[in-house]
């Protein structure tokens, strides 16, 4: 019911979010619930279910490459990744279902489960890792948050959200702190380790309307102590909410893809 | 019997009238007989702390595992905790210590590494006596008992994860159905070890363990040592014999690379002996050629004045028989006074890392044992005499009055 609910547009969105804040607290606009900011964040990132078309930048100090890729998404834990160009990564392709991950090559023409050992490698070469898609969502399960500041940034109220792990949860993190504009605007993500040092860092570079929403279109993942060696991924195109069957989140489909044309968006 | 009482002075006599030649053979004999036993006591030592660091390297003098966890350590090949005829047994005089345990392959994860590891869940005070991580816990704490939920890492471990006492840390592994659990889980001692076992192991309570791996009640090993009033071999019968549906191995199995190096240890010892022994004999030989070629004329006379050939090969035989029983007399003497010296132990401190590095422990006890000291004394000093016949054989070869009439 409530993933529905936040499934909704932006606008119904911030409207639940105003009734049921004012139903807890009387002084939500000052203190909104970090645990449902973002919950809101995620909710208007990846929708009910999404389709994206996203371009993802390597950069490294001697080299750079751009590889094209369509994203499916559905809920919180299916998505299918399909890479389009350069010619030479084209058709590779990553399934994600709640925890476990399956990696296509076209070339081997071989499907192989992704181990527990390798999930923490980088993925395609970028500064993402496979755990940092497949366990995106641990942010909500296995934190407790607390907001820790707002500051006003182009006519937005811009929270700082600081998520600690519960003990004992299955996380290396020390915390996170997440930073998220006040219509669900995702605007960075800090990683610490557990000594409180900045391990790696997510900022949104660019937000605007896609899909119909207010979006963070271009995020830059870059780790600390690096210099000048980053990952950018930007959407060029988005649709949500739209009907995306169960059987494109299949090892088949992984193998062997099936045309799908986004349409009957919001 | 007479000839005899006067030919043992006669030779004693006839040695002594080159000491200069005779010591030194002496010496070439006490030197390798010395160095004959006390290499092998040397050896021994280190090949005995070798196979007891090998066993206290989660190995044991034997192991119970399910059937096909051997060839496949998850816990899908597990088996319940011992009970009736079984635990009678391992509780029993003829075990001296036995550690039930949960070992299976798993991931461990910090913020900056991912690893693979062997899971261990142990009830850390049966593991005394049983492994070394009993005794090698040598920053933070040891786990409590086997409720315990702190994990156990090595140094060199913890070292390539980047983590350290007191930081949480991501355990994962296949569960009982085989799907992939996880469990976060604090850092609470750090154990020194071999580097191999460093990496390879990492601790934690047996019962967190069994939780983590949706295997209450249920075990991957049980490594046991047998008491001194029941021989190996027998344990493993009888425990077999316990627990018929059960995988019961001794290290030697378990363990054939370890049972090889012990083996081609006792074997070096033999070499050893072999040659140091040919060294021996050639010294003897010569020495005892020259003396009998000196004396061409004196045996020619001796014997024409009635002296019967086989009594001159007796008397030289008799002169290798005291040379040889004298050098081995004194270098068997030298070897004890070195072994008693060394009792204490020789301390490999000074190396301990390179001591870690071959696995074998860090103060090495020489011991002579009864056995080996009086064969090799007796194969030394027999054999020698035996080669002195040569020598004695070229005494009585020669043509009397050819022997007499040269200078």
């Amino acid at each position: 019911m409530s993933k529905r609910l936040w499934g909704m547009s932006g606008a119904g969105q911030l409207a639940i979010g105003v009734i049921g804040m004012c139903l807890c607290h009387s002084v939500w606009a000052a203190q909104p619930d970090p645990t449902q900011l973002i919950k809101e964040t995620f909710d208007n990132w990846r929708g009910e279910s999404s389709y994206t078309e996203v371009t993802m930048t390597v950069h490294r100090p001697d080299w750079e490459r751009s590889m094209s890729m369509l994203a499916l998404t559905l809920g919180e834990e299916d998505s299918l990744v399909r890479f389009t160009a350069p010619a030479k990564d084209a058709g590779n392709a990553t399934l994600k279902l709640e925890d476990d991950m399956w990696i296509f090559n076209p070339r081997l023409n071989q499907i192989l489960k992704l181990p527990a050992s390798m999930m923490a490698q980088s993925w395609m070469g970028s500064d993402f890792s496979y755990n940092d898609l497949a366990k995106a969502n641990d942010v909500l399960t296995e934190y407790t948050h607390k907001l820790i500041s707002h500051i006003q940034q182009d006519g937005h109220t811009v929270y700082e959200v600081e998520a600690m792990p519960k003990p004992d949860s299955a996380t290396v993190w020390g915390k996170l702190v997440i930073h998220i504009r006040d219509d669900g605007v995702m605007l960075g993500e800090d990683y610490y380790d557990q000594d409180m040092k900045l391990l790696k860092r997510m900022q949104t570079v660019k937000v605007d309307t896609l899909g119909g929403r207010p979006y963070p279109v271009a995020m830059t993942m870059q780790k600390a102590d690096v210099g000048d060696a980053w990952t950018t991924i930007e959407y060029l195109n988005g649709q949500f909410n739209i009907d995306i069957p169960q059987s494109m989140f299949t090892k088949s489909n992984l193998r062997n893809p099936r045309p799908f044309t986004p349409k009957g968006a919001e | 019997m007479r000839v005899l009482l006067i030919l043992i002075p006669f030779a004693w006599r006839n040695l002594w009238r080159n000491q200069r030649r005779t010591l030194i053979t002496l010496l070439v004999v006490s030197v390798g007989v010395w160095s004959i036993l006390t290499f092998n006591a040397v050896i021994r030592a280190w090949s005995d702390s070798s196979l007891a660091g090998s066993l206290k390297n989660m190995t044991a003098e034997a192991q119970i595992h399910a059937q096909d966890y051997l060839d496949d350590p998850d816990m899908a090949h597990s088996f319940p905790e011992p009970t009736g005829e079984l635990l009678q047994l391992l509780n029993s005089p003829s075990v001296a210590n036995w550690a039930p345990r949960v070992r299976t392959p798993a991931i461990i994860q910090s913020e900056y590494e991912t690893l693979p590891v062997t899971l261990v869940g142990i009830d850390p005070d049966r593991e005394a006596g049983v492994s070394f991580i009993a005794d090698s816990v040598k920053q933070g704490v040891q786990l409590k008992d086997a409720k315990d939920e702190g994990v156990i890492l090595g140094r060199h471990l913890a070292k390539r994860l980047n983590t350290r006492i007191g930081k949480r840390i991501v355990l994962m592994a296949n569960d009982i159905n085989g799907r992939l659990e996880e469990r976060g889980a604090k850092v609470i001692g750090i154990f020194s070890s071999s580097p191999t076992m460093e990496d390879s192991f990492m601790f934690t309570g047996l019962r967190p363990a069994q939780k983590l791996l949706h295997a209450d009640g249920r075990l991957s090993e049980i490594a046991m040592m047998s008491s001194a009033q029941t021989p190996l071999p027998q344990l493993v019968t009888m425990t077999r014999q316990a627990a018929p549906g059960l995988d019961i191995q001794s290290w030697d199995e378990l363990q054939p690379m370890t049972k090889g190096i012990h083996d081609l240890t006792e074997g070096f010892i033999y070499v050893w002996l072999w040659v140091m022994f040919v060294l021996i004999a050639i010294g003897v030989v010569n020495t005892q050629l020259m003396a009998v070629f000196e004396r061409t004329q004196e045996f020619g006379l001796l014997q024409a004045l009635g002296f019967r050939p086989n009594w001159v090969i007796l008397e030289v035989l008799l002169e290798a028989l005291q040379i040889i029983g004298f050098g081995v007399l004194v270098g068997s003497l030298a070897a004890y006074a070195s072994v008693y010296f060394l009792q204490d132990g020789i301390s490999l401190e000074g190396l301990s890392a390179g001591a870690d590095f071959l696995g074998i422990e860090r103060v090495l006890y020489p011991r002579l044992e009864a056995r080996e000291f009086f064969t090799t004394v007796i194969v030394v000093w027999g054999l020698g005499v035996l080669t002195a016949l040569w020598p004695a054989r070229r005494a009585v070869k020669f043509n009397v009055i050819e022997a007499m009439r040269s200078t």
